[in-house]
């Protein structure tokens, strides 16, 4: 072959392999190797597998909260014409605090695929064994239960604790909230007896529950789960309170419609999938199911929630 | 647990898993070596590769990628003064000094051998003690953790010890004011970052070590034209000194034991580890010897970083950014590391502590013939070395954080640290109170949190009232003896 011939040939190729449904590209506002670069690279990996797109790319944008990666998303659309945002609640909990102006408005939600829930749990030797015996406590001697974190005040699992301290009565303001940096080593600061009682999610927490160095008290999801049958609801102790932390994909605000039913399509093949479903089980995830204006209603419906327990807190006013 | 490590080693020798040692081992010294680019980067490149791996295999070799990157860590920290990872930092204070006067290749070599020792003792340690050092550092609260960093912070000392007290002191706390910014830990609020989402994570590490160790210093090659040449190596350049071994010997052990234990506790880490063991070996010797100062940082990080296992794998809870990835990555497989981690996989488990035996040996194998080659960079001309220097700067922090804001912000602090530096202020304790910022504050302030504000927390529990016992005596040791010097009537020592 002649070299402009070959040169030609490869243009074309590139070309091709540009156009618009083959190629899928992953913003992901996060450094890799968490939640959301693994939730990320799962559907990645099967999207391949099946042949839903030629080529899958990803691209590691952590900072600011995650607002360094929606504005660029948001700024370069021209670039980003075809990509994919992974986010998850912490978006809604940093726009509100106004960290960064935009917030999921400015996106085409397309699908909440996993759901993460938060969970109160003490060290396994700790006398205090159910919610109700935990809410006397705080009730009569809010300030005696040191509660751990593993995230700044205001953020995700503060805020969980406060809209359960509220469902019973007690101001979340009179709480000691002790912030850990991840939720690593808010584990251990319950492990070395720094703190009484965690709140964090149970994707994490998972793994120290089997091994029984930690006891659940009650988690936030809206019923019982499977994996922690014997682990009891808020709502089933009579607290209105129901939360989960989504993990979801987004898309440009101005999609073509066709463009967002084709997606939306994908991720519905993607959850019958058995390899999906794996991964969900080896990374101990639970299944959300909500797509399009389903999710973008969910989205709505927490930021009100969100809005008034932050109001609560006062960290907005 | 002798079955345990009969298993491990039939894991280990695998020829494939052995393979899989081999390119981890390759591939995380090369990226540790180059400036700039550390264990992080590194792993996180092979993060896509480790995917299509059995759980075996790609975890010896992400821990290979993770040790490998660590051992290579040093070459740019002693030729050109560009530390690629905090641990490394250590190294280069007496790294450098020694590579400019022409014994690159020997720095290297008393690097690469300490690196080896301290990784070797690090993975006997952990085949043998793992599961009972787990009960210790689940001991630590955060008290315990504010007297270490203060501890570590006393360090300082050993750069005053240079007769710059003053400025050393005023350099360490323009470091712990450049840790403020950022994000909260506690509450969350921005600080000082003046509306710039790109500044509320705080500046990173390795922007701030690019800034003022190789651009500062790559400054003043360009304005500072009164050097003379670098001597031209003798002919055992590449080789230990005679006597080399046996300064080395007693500093490695110490600072290997040091930093294993350090390297357990989950958030202290290899360089809490690096800084300690550079100061007690400072401490312990009067007279400043650079084969210590070399030896002491570069046993006691790897030891550290081997020691990160620890907690990894017995509880389930990664004590750095790097670790953390590695959980990252054993999730994936489906493998939850933490106290059962022995009975359900005890292939892994097993496997990957002894394949760091076989990774240590294969990195000193790859290092040493490399020497030669490597040192010869500190020869190049300035036209070439310094420009070289500014690229491979910049092109390292731009790998890490793929943000162009910090190039700016990176000429910029480079900028500032060449005048501190011209104004006669040391940025090495700069540096250090910038990395020990962070971790002071957040447990300190969570310590006063619980104690609601009284100091009288540190003496609560034996192993607070220890760590304030040794923390005082490191504080006050350095004071007395500058009292001393100043009372008779001479200037402090040197």
């Amino acid at each position: 072959m002649q070299r402009p011939q070959r040169i030609r040939l490869a243009l074309i190729l590139l070309a091709s392999s540009c156009s618009y449904a083959d190629r899928l590209h992953f913003v992901i506002p996060a450094g890799p190797g968490g939640g959301l670069d693994g939730t990320a690279r799962e559907i990645g990996r099967i999207f391949k597998t099946f042949g839903q797109y030629e080529s899958i790319s990803y691209e590691n944008m952590p900072g600011g909260g995650g607002g360094r990666a929606l504005s660029q998303y948001l700024e370069n659309r021209s670039r980003y014409r075809d990509a994919v945002l992974v986010n998850s609640t912490p978006l809604i909990v940093r726009s509100l605090q106004g960290l960064f102006p935009q917030s999921f408005r400015d996106l085409t939600p397309i699908v909440g695929l996993i759901a993460d829930y938060g969970i109160f749990v003490v060290r396994a030797d700790d006398p205090i064994l159910t919610w109700s015996q935990l809410s006397t406590t705080f009730k009569s001697r809010p300030s005696t239960v040191v509660v751990g974190g593993g995230s700044v005040r205001g953020s995700l699992d503060h805020i969980v604790l406060a809209l359960a301290l509220s469902s019973i009565n007690v101001n979340p303001r009179e709480v000691r909230y002790l912030p850990y940096d991840g939720g690593a080593k808010a584990m251990l600061a319950l492990l070395s007896g720094e703190v009484r009682l965690l709140s964090t999610g149970l994707g994490e927490t998972m793994p120290f529950l089997d091994s029984g160095q930690v006891r659940a008290l009650a988690v936030t999801a809206a019923e019982r789960i499977e994996t922690i049958a014997d682990v009891p609801t808020l709502q089933e102790l009579g607290h209105d309170v129901a939360f989960a932390n989504w993990r979801g994909i987004f898309a440009q605000p101005q999609l073509p419609p066709k463009r967002k039913i084709e997606l939306i399509e994908q991720f519905h093949e993607l959850r019958q999938t058995n390899e999906w479903n794996a991964a969900l089980q080896k990374r101990g995830w639970t299944p959300l199911d909500l797509a399009g204006n389903a999710f973008a209603n969910y989205l709505l419906e927490q930021e009100k929630l969100l809005r008034t327990t932050l109001t609560k807190l006062g960290f907005i006013n | 647990m002798w079955e345990g490590i009969s298993t491990g080693i039939a894991t280990a020798v695998d020829p494939i898993n052995l393979c899989w040692v081999v390119i981890g081992c390759v591939v995380g010294t090369f990226i540790g070596m180059l400036p700039g680019l550390g264990p992080i980067t590194a792993i996180a490149l092979m993060i896509p590769i480790s995917y299509g791996l059995d759980p075996a295999a790609g975890l010896i070799m992400m821990a290979g990628v993770y040790y490998g990157a660590v051992f290579g860590g040093s070459t740019s920290s002693i030729l050109i003064n560009a530390p690629g990872v905090a641990s490394t930092v250590a190294t280069s204070f007496d790294g450098y000094p020694m590579a400019r006067a022409g014994q690159a290749g020997r720095a290297l070599a008393i690097a690469a051998y300490s690196s080896f020792v301290g990784g070797s003792l690090g993975a006997i340690a952990l085949l043998l003690f793992a599961s009972s050092l787990a009960a210790i550092a689940i001991q630590f609260q955060s008290p315990d953790y504010a007297l270490i960093l203060v501890i570590a912070l006393s360090s300082v000392a050993a750069f005053a010890d240079r007769g710059q007290i003053l400025t050393s002191l005023i350099a360490a706390v323009i470091g712990l004011m450049l840790g403020t910014i950022g994000t909260d830990p506690s509450a969350g609020v921005q600080r000082f970052t003046f509306g710039q989402l790109d500044l509320s994570d705080g500046i990173p590490f390795i922007l701030l070590a690019m800034a003022t160790f190789a651009l500062a210093e790559a400054f003043r090659m360009t304005t500072d034209r009164s050097e003379g040449p670098i001597p031209s190596p003798g002919k055992n350049s590449v080789r230990l000194y005679p006597g080399d071994a046996r300064d080395m010997a007693p500093t490695v052990s110490r600072s290997s034991v040091l930093g294993f234990l350090i390297g357990v506790l989950p958030g202290a880490g290899a360089t809490l580890a690096s800084f300690i063991a550079y100061d007690t070996e400072r401490r312990l010797h009067k007279k400043v010897n650079r084969v210590r100062g070399i030896a002491a940082p570069e046993s006691a990080n790897n030891a550290a970083c081997t020691g990160s296992f620890v907690p990894l794998l017995t509880l389930g809870i990664p004590g750095s950014g790097t670790t953390a990835i590695l959980l990252g990555v054993m999730l994936s497989y489906g493998i939850q590391p933490g106290p059962r981690l022995l009975e359900t996989e005890p292939g892994v488990f097993w496997g990957v502590i002894v394949s760091m035996y076989i990774g240590n040996l294969i990195l000193l194998a790859l290092n040493l013939p490399l020497i030669p080659y490597i040192s010869r960079v500190i020869y190049l001309s300035r036209k070439i070395l310094i420009p070289f220097v500014i690229a491979f700067s910049m092109l390292g922090v731009y790998l890490t954080t793929m943000n162009p804001f910090d190039i700016f912000l990176m000429l910029g602090i480079g900028l500032a640290a060449f005048l501190l530096r011209s104004a006669g202020f040391p940025l090495a304790p700069l540096l250090l109170g910038f990395i020990l910022s962070g971790m002071l504050e957040e447990n300190l302030r969570r310590t006063l949190y619980l104690s609601e504000g009284s100091l009288t927390i540190f003496f609560q529990s034996p192993l607070s009232a220890t760590l304030l016992t040794v923390c005082l005596i490191v504080w006050t040791i350095p004071l007395v003896r500058i009292a001393n010097d100043l009372r008779r009537g001479g200037n402090p020592r040197d």
